[in-house]
């Protein structure tokens, strides 16, 4: 099986405490397709590991939206 | 209607807002009802509809944290505002999670400000480009321009790429890149960064670097790496928020057990999250990480920010550091009767011919003065100057080593002006016509306008060592050390030797931090407590290698990044003691009955807001530190006065 990988990085300015940092990587890890997921607190941004066929980048913001914070895709 | 209802609710932030707005009105109507109306039945049905309202979302969180197998806040909170439901604590239940959502809502507002710093520098990107194709411009997307191909930037326009001008000219604002606030003057050849703004002209740039691999690019993710790198401080907290919680849990479950306490126990559920605590360190390293690099300072980390606040010692280099990096004409000797005028004359008229660089400061100062010909015929001789023919005379300009190869002799009064000169710390040029030295010329790199200012601001910072390492003759070095005012000199000296010298000052117990170009001095600056390079904007082994990467050579930048590391410093501690007193205060209080639960959730929420605040007032540093320089030139002013 060929396993594209694909980095996604993400923002968002909602985060307020750094509780919020294992919700959001568990939610997306527990995505199938999604290898990496890292939420850097100080700087909001969400670095995603993750395969497009199986996990594509609207599914990562929706599931993000899901545990209740807004996420945008970020070209860097 | 519903459809729009649907949207909000959709996207949690909006969510969230209106859920606390409701939830509000609720609280607000039951208090008038009871205390302008005396109505006692609307108090307990409209304080539930505000629990609800307002724990909704919180439930919601709790939940997806619940199914990850996750102790969160939420959760903790939702058990203490449905237990005060049970205990017909309405009042208190409304006013939790209420309080709750208000001071997350405040908090992610701040916090998002606090980031802003950064934000100001993704945003400064463009998202689309106007690029010649084909004879015809095309809009695309920023990142798909391709490298080489040709981006047109108009008047008032960021531009979207790195790249070199090849064509037109214009007024380039490089602040986002630079923190300069004075436009540059961009022509073909010219390199250019994405993100800074075209104030006027029309340019053609050939993009060099695009999406990711552009300066401004490389600078964002080099400061979110910074602001993300945990300083120790930093690791020990969260290691104590990560038992805390639990701790804290286990504590109410006990409490109840013992005292049989419902209310006590849920008080205690409520302070469990060290909010304050855990956002102390990051938020304000956020905060001057940020501010730094607005101001074009790269600071690779807390930890970096905290050995800067800490410098006593600047050691750095002379060339091109405390001085031009360029020569220039410091002054003319006129000898054997000739004029000042005829000697830099005749030494223009040979050195329009060559590109030495020795010769453009001495090719400028004699176009100031009027016409300069151009030599008829020129002979250049590697390693030891020019021979000229104009207008029938015979012209050599160089070194004493030119002479000795042309076998003319020095007079008493030429050899005592040559040492003087050298005695100087000057590049001796001779110029002789027909065979006989008319004068000399010393040539100098003379020292930044900004060199003094920055000194004297370090010493007023406290940084009381400035220690110029060079590899310059003593006489070089002293005569610029004198002029900007550096404590101590040590010349003649080679990378290792700046090394051992590196490493003596440190084992003196000093803290050191080495201002450098980054390559030469690699040594000396990984011995360093801290390495500064400057002007690293054009160099990327600069901005990876150094601890504080400045865009400029603004040697001012030197005492701000200082000065922002210290307040930082400072900043950081403040949040610490705000935030430690916080949770004992509440532990205490809890315990001695003087606090519920309403009143425990108000004090906590607003200690992560006063801590958020507290960091937001570094990004106002510049206007303090643009102040205290102005301050420090009025004091050099009175001096000299």
């Amino acid at each position: 099986m060929t396993n594209t990988k694909t980095r996604t990085l993400l923002r968002s300015d909602e985060l307020s405490c750094p509780s919020c940092v294992p919700k959001i990587e568990g939610a997306l890890k527990a995505l199938p397709g999604v290898q990496k997921a890292e939420v850097k607190f100080a700087s909001g941004r969400i670095e995603v590991e993750h395969d497009p066929a199986l996990a594509d980048v609207d599914t990562l913001v929706k599931t993000i939206a899901k545990t209740g914070y807004t996420a945008k895709p970020s070209a860097f | 209607m519903l459809s729009e209802l649907m949207t909000i609710y959709r996207n949690p932030a909006a969510r969230r807002k209106w859920l606390t707005i409701a939830s509000g009105v609720f609280i607000t109507f039951a208090l008038v009802a009871w205390y302008g109306f005396g109505l006692a039945a609307p108090w307990a049905p409209f304080m539930t509809i505000a629990a609800v309202l307002a724990g909704y979302d919180i439930a919601l969180r709790a939940w997806g944290a619940l199914r990850l197998r996750q102790l969160s806040i939420e959760l903790l909170v939702i058990v203490a505002a449905v237990g005060a439901l049970f205990i017909d604590n309405h009042w208190e239940s409304a006013a939790v999670t209420f309080l709750f959502m208000l001071g997350a809502w405040l908090e992610t507002r701040t916090m998002s400000r606090t980031r802003g710093a950064l934000k100001a520098l993704i945003d400064a990107a463009p998202v689309t480009a106007t690029v010649l194709r084909n004879g015809e411009t095309v809009e695309v997307a920023a990142h798909e321009v391709g490298v080489g191909e040709t981006v047109l930037v108009r008047a008032g326009e960021r531009l979207p790429v790195d790249g070199e001008v090849t064509d037109g000219t214009a007024a380039v604002n490089e602040a986002s890149i630079t923190g300069e606030p004075i436009p540059a003057e961009k022509a073909p050849g010219s390199k250019v960064f994405a993100g800074t703004l075209a104030e006027n002209g029309l340019l053609h740039l050939r993009a060099t670097g695009v999406g990711a691999d552009t300066t401004l690019a490389r600078i964002i993710s080099r400061v979110e790496e910074a602001q993300e790198a945990k300083a120790p401080a930093q690791r020990m907290i969260e290691s104590f928020g990560r038992w805390y919680t639990p701790a804290v849990f286990v504590m109410a479950v006990l409490s109840y057990l013992v005292t049989r306490n419902v209310e006590l126990a849920l008080t205690l559920l409520v302070v469990s999250c060290p909010g304050a605590l855990v956002i102390s360190t990051p938020v304000s390293v956020v905060a001057g990480i940020g501010r730094a690099a607005r101001a074009g300072i790269l600071i690779k980390g807390g930890e970096h920010l905290e050995n800067a606040g800490r410098i006593n010692t600047l050691a750095l280099d002379k060339t091109g550091t405390l001085t031009e990096g360029e020569p220039r004409l410091a002054e003319v000797v006129a000898l054997a009767g000739q004029s000042e005028a005829d000697v830099l004359l005749w030494a223009g008229i040979a050195e329009t011919g060559s590109s030495h660089p020795l010769g453009r400061p001495i090719i400028e100062a004699a176009r100031k003065q009027g016409h300069l010909p151009t030599a008829e015929e020129l002979e250049e001789i590697a390693g030891m100057g020019l021979i000229a023919r104009h207008d029938g005379h015979e012209i050599a300009v160089g070194s004493h080593r030119l002479f000795d190869h042309l076998e003319i002799g020095f007079d008493a009064e030429t050899k005592a002006g040559i040492a003087r000169l050298h005695d100087l710390g000057h590049t001796v040029v001779i110029v002789a016509r027909n065979g006989k030295v008319a004068g000399l010329l010393g040539l100098a790199d003379m020292p930044r306008a900004s060199a003094r200012p920055m000194i004297d601001r370090l010493h007023a910072l406290g940084v009381n060592r400035v220690v110029m390492l060079t590899g310059d003759q003593r006489p070089a070095a002293e005569a610029i050390a004198k002029a900007v005012g550096v404590d101590e000199v040590h010349a003649a000296m080679m990378p290792d030797d700046k090394l051992e010298r590196i490493r003596n000052m440190r084992a003196e117990g000093l803290r050191v931090a080495m201002v450098g170009d980054g390559i030469n001095d690699a040594p000396a600056l990984a011995a360093a407590d801290i390495s500064i390079a400057m002007g690293a904007s054009g160099s990327d082994i600069a901005i990876e290698t150094a601890d504080i990467a400045l865009m400029t050579d603004d040697l001012g930048k030197i005492a701000e990044a200082m000065e922002i590391s210290r307040a930082t410093l400072t900043n950081m501690r403040q949040n610490l003691v705000i935030a430690v007193l916080t949770v004992i205060g509440l532990l205490f209080g809890v315990y001695t009955g003087s606090i519920h639960m309403a009143g425990g959730m108000l004090v906590h929420q607003l200690s992560v807001l006063i801590v958020i605040l507290n960091g937001m007032r570094l990004l106002r540093v510049p206007k303090a530190s643009r102040a205290r320089a102005g301050s420090v030139k009025a004091k050099a002013t009175r001096v000299a006065a």
